[in-house]
């Protein structure tokens, strides 16, 4: 039995140590908005934030998150205010759809550690994979969370 | 309404025509679709979606054969008026999507279509998936499913009409209501108002829905919503995790189930194979392609099925499937293979041989994976005896019907289907193997939801490829550097021959892009060799162009540059008989500043396609850092794709089209060893990423063209505009795709926080 604190709320869950914190969100906790895309931290799509840090959730052990606050996509706002969020509203970032809490979630981080990222720093920060190709729309929706000029 | 489509030419076959109907639309030639849900019926949540009919067997609410009920779509609230929309008594409308939303945002474009006419505000409406099963509806192209760039295509005179007939039935009850002449009604904002009265659609509809529909109502549409770019309404619920995808689906009780196939492609199991159940999970499941595992969770489904090693029986010449064997069967072909003409003027192959300049070029282009990123995902509920209900990402709606019924015997009236959010379909939904197994995993847990999940390493060892393709061109020049002829002979498999289409013609999707050119040729002659490799292939972003349209734009360009002619010109020169597409052509290249010199270090090259109903036309501007490297700076874009109903969303596919393509062209490629696929999972199958992403400008030129599609031309012209460039550049000509096959790995050069 492990308890994990996800969006500042507490959750106990029985399942094998070694199991992904990915699966956990997924299948045992009910929080399908962190995507599995790879399970070998290539795509990103799993990407949450483990105290404030952007982690791959396919290849962390359940065991390694517990006395962490983790945050997924549905714990990014309760109402989607985060600026990040009503910047991809504003610019129609999302296609599909599917690699974007990922991405917000990176984003996130990023703007945390860097206010006012250059472009250079989001394309190195960004290096989840988007097959729609949303890139762009990322980068400017990035940039206005970030009051940056586009 | 119903629409006849004109029979195929004998020797070409569609896509459209084949989707969903296997050989039998082959045989059939002109099919007449059915009725749209006839107008007459009446589905009646009463505007309180409670439902209180009988006879519908599930609850719900009594309604003729075809008509869904307020129980079997998922809680849809509303009265039906007349076709395709729900009018809730809170005046809120939903509008049935026909189409499936894999991000191409069709639910918006297609509601755009019926608001525009229904006369109702944009934030009036929701949309919703049209669900299959017992809900038979008509769509006019595609049948209810999703590709080949058709939905708008398809839908848009018969939503328009279908909005103006609701528009027209609110009246008819607000006239009856409050008197006044139906000429003097006046619909706006969701409301009638007439005779000095005003009423909301939510009073009138539960009665509109008793009028007859007008068979011809006048379309007043002016462009209040069409041509505009609203918003999307499937994006909010992308950016809080909300939008349930296919792989998301929870239902009360449900099970989690992973699959092994075959390492070998083909390889089947024993009927006698019956694998115990692994400790730690629920079951263990011989489905014939594969072995599945049933547990409390997909992770330790997938664990336990991976353990598993069962005995495949190989098909012969499974180990066929090899990179170097069809690579030479391919060379093989291309030097004395039977060929199918697909299309034929004068001689060009004389012409060739009597021209002064003879220009003779080989291209080729690799497998490729869809690796969309929610892999394959289908969950189902399976009652035996009673009904079958099916969660599915799945552009293929109609077929997951049949394959149902087929499976479990049920009628289709037991079946439903719900197709979910895709996570990119790319062509792969179309296909319904991992439909086929989750319903029979789902058999063998009666009476409990099981989702199945594929890893990523399944799904890319398990696609439906885009087919290889190799190609030789020969163009004949002038003294003067004009085109004498153009020949252009392909040697690639057949993704049709699975549909039922023979060997023995011509695979029109194999040709796609290679014929009918607006190029002014004095003689043409296209010819197509059918490989004959058994590896699986299907349909993939935009099909045969995706080869076709690098092999003949890379040409042209070599022929421009043969003949010293800027290779704009000699494209302009060819097309002066076309203005259609001359303006699309230009309209790129004044985007990218063609005229003038681009940057020092820098050149451009340009590329046009023509398909799925639209003209597209690109310019890369590229530069070559490093030898064996190049950057992308900037693809200028130009689509004619008649109406724009939503621009944004024209633009974002062009975007969307154009950096999948690039990935494509650079590293993308799939390769087989003895039988087996090579790249198993994105670390060694590259794709674009935003460090890589060129600068991006889209034109939409609009000359009164009809209405075209725009989810796949975006994709075609990237490869030969960024070869063109690099050829101008450097001198060197790549013809091969990728471009660099040895740089196809990804993830192992982060080195990041995470």
């Amino acid at each position: 039995m492990y308890n994990l604190t996800i969006n500042g709320k507490s959750y106990s869950v029985d399942v094998p140590a070694s199991m992904p914190l990915l699966w956990v969100l997924r299948d045992v906790v009910g929080l399908t908005g962190t995507k599995y895309g790879c399970g070998i931290e290539v795509c990103g799509a799993c990407t949450v934030l483990v105290n404030g840090e952007p982690e791959r959730s396919c290849d962390m052990e359940v065991k390694e998150a517990v006395g962490k606050q983790i945050t997924t996509v549905e714990g990014l706002s309760p109402n989607r205010s985060h600026t990040l969020q009503l910047a991809w509203i504003a610019k129609q970032v999302p296609q599909c759809g599917y690699c974007q809490s990922g991405m917000l979630m990176k984003a996130a981080a990023l703007l945390r550690q860097t206010p006012k990222p250059t472009d250079a720093q989001i394309d190195a920060a960004m290096s989840n994979v988007c097959a729609c190709g949303t890139y762009p729309r990322i980068k400017a929706a990035i940039k206005a969370a970030a009051g940056i000029a586009a | 309404m119903t629409i006849h489509q004109n029979a195929p030419d004998p020797t070409t076959v569609s896509r459209r025509t084949l989707i969903g109907q296997g050989a039998a639309a082959f045989a059939g030639l002109a099919i007449g679709f059915g009725p749209e849900m006839a107008a007459a019926k009446k589905g009646s949540g009463g505007g309180s979606g409670s439902g209180s009919g009988s006879g519908s067997g599930s609850g719900g609410t009594t309604t003729p054969t075809g008509t869904p009920t307020t129980a079997n779509v998922g809680g849809l609230v509303g009265t039906y008026v007349g076709n395709w929309l729900l009018i809730g008594a809170d005046n809120t409308v939903t509008i049935l999507c026909g189409s499936q939303e894999m991000g191409q945002g069709i639910m918006t474009g297609l509601a755009q279509v019926v608001a525009e006419e229904l006369m109702v505000d944009w934030n009036q409406v929701k949309v919703e998936h049209a669900p299959a099963g017992n809900f038979t509806y008509a769509d006019p192209a595609m049948r209810g499913v999703t590709g080949g760039s058709m939905s708008m295509r398809g839908y848009y005179q018969g939503l328009r009409v279908a909005g103006a007939k609701a528009r027209e039935m609110l009246k008819m009850v607000a006239v009856a209501r409050f008197g006044g002449s139906l000429g003097n009604a006046v619909a706006a904002s969701g409301t009638v108002s007439v005779n000095g009265q005003t009423a909301t659609y939510g009073a009138l509809a539960a009665a509109a829905a008793q009028q007859t529909p007008p068979s011809s109502p006048a379309l007043i549409g002016n462009g209040r919503l069409i041509g505009r770019s609203v918003a999307r309404t499937d994006i909010p619920a992308k950016v809080d995790g909300s939008a349930v995808f296919g792989i998301d689906v929870r239902l009360p009780g449900m099970v989690y189930a992973a699959v092994k196939h075959s390492p070998v492609h083909g390889g089947t199991l024993s009927p006698t194979y019956s694998p115990a159940t692994p400790s730690g999970t629920l079951k263990a499941v011989n489905i014939g392609t594969a072995v599945a595992v049933v547990a409390t969770n997909t992770w330790a489904a997938k664990n336990a099925v991976a353990r598993l090693t069962p005995s495949w029986i190989l098909p012969v010449g499974a180990t066929d499937i090899d990179s170097a064997k069809i690579d030479a069967t391919a060379q093989t072909l291309m030097a004395s293979g039977t060929p199918l003409n697909a299309e034929l003027l004068g001689d060009a192959e004389g012409s060739w041989a009597g021209s002064p300049k003879r220009l003779e070029m080989t291209y080729a282009a690799p497998f490729m994976a869809h690796a969309t990123l929610e892999p394959m995902a289908c969950t189902v509920l399976y009652t035996p005896g009673q009904s079958c209900e099916v969660w599915a990402s799945t552009q293929a709606p109609p077929s997951v019907v049949g394959v149902v019924t087929k499976l479990t015997g049920l009628p289709a009236t037991a079946v439903v289907v719900h197709p979910m959010f895709m996570g990119g379909g790319m062509g792969r939904k179309f296909e319904t193997d991992f439909v086929t197994e989750a319903v029979k995993i789902a058999m063998a847990v009666p009476g409990k939801p099981v989702k199945l999940t594929w890893t990523r390493e399944e799904d890319m060892t398990h696609d439906f490829y885009r087919p290889m393709a190799l190609s030789r061109v020969r163009i004949g020049l002038d003294a003067n550097g004009q085109p004498t002829s153009w020949s252009n002979r392909i040697v690639t498999p057949s993704i049709l021959l699975r549909f039922g289409v023979p060997g023995t013609m011509v695979d029109s999707q194999a040709v796609d892009g290679a014929i009918g050119l607006p190029y002014a040729f004095p003689s043409k002659r296209v010819d197509y060799v059918r490989h004959t490799t058994t590896a699986p292939v299907g349909f993939w972003r935009s099909v045969g162009h995706s080869y076709n349209t690098f092999v003949v734009e890379s040409a042209i360009d070599e022929a421009a540059l043969a003949a010293g002619v800027d290779p704009l010109l000699f494209r302009q020169r060819l097309l002066a008989a076309s203005p259609r597409h001359l303006a699309v052509l230009n309209a790129a290249a004044a985007l990218a500043g063609w005229g003038t010199p681009p940057p020092a270090g820098r050149a451009r090259g340009i590329a046009m396609t023509i398909g799925f109903g639209s003209i597209v036309a690109q310019v890369a501007e590229i530069s070559a850092p490093t030898t064996g490297a190049l950057t992308v700076h900037r693809i200028s874009c130009a689509i004619d794709c008649g109406i724009a109903v939503n621009p944004d969303q024209v633009t974002a596919q062009m975007e969307g089209g154009i950096i999948q393509a690039l990935g494509a062209a650079m590293w993308s490629r799939i390769t087989f060893a003895a039988g087996r696929t090579v790249q198993r999972n994105y670390n060694n199958y590259r794709m674009l990423k935003m460090r890589e992403t060129p600068q991006i400008a889209v034109t939409i030129v609009q000359q009164g063209s009809p209405i075209g599609g725009v989810g796949e031309p975006g994709v075609p012209c990237v490869a030969p505009a960024v070869a063109n460039a690099y050829a101008k550049l450097t001198g060197t000509r790549f013809r091969s795709l990728p471009f660099f096959p040895n740089a196809g790995t990804m993830g192992e050069d982060e080195g990041e926080d995470d």
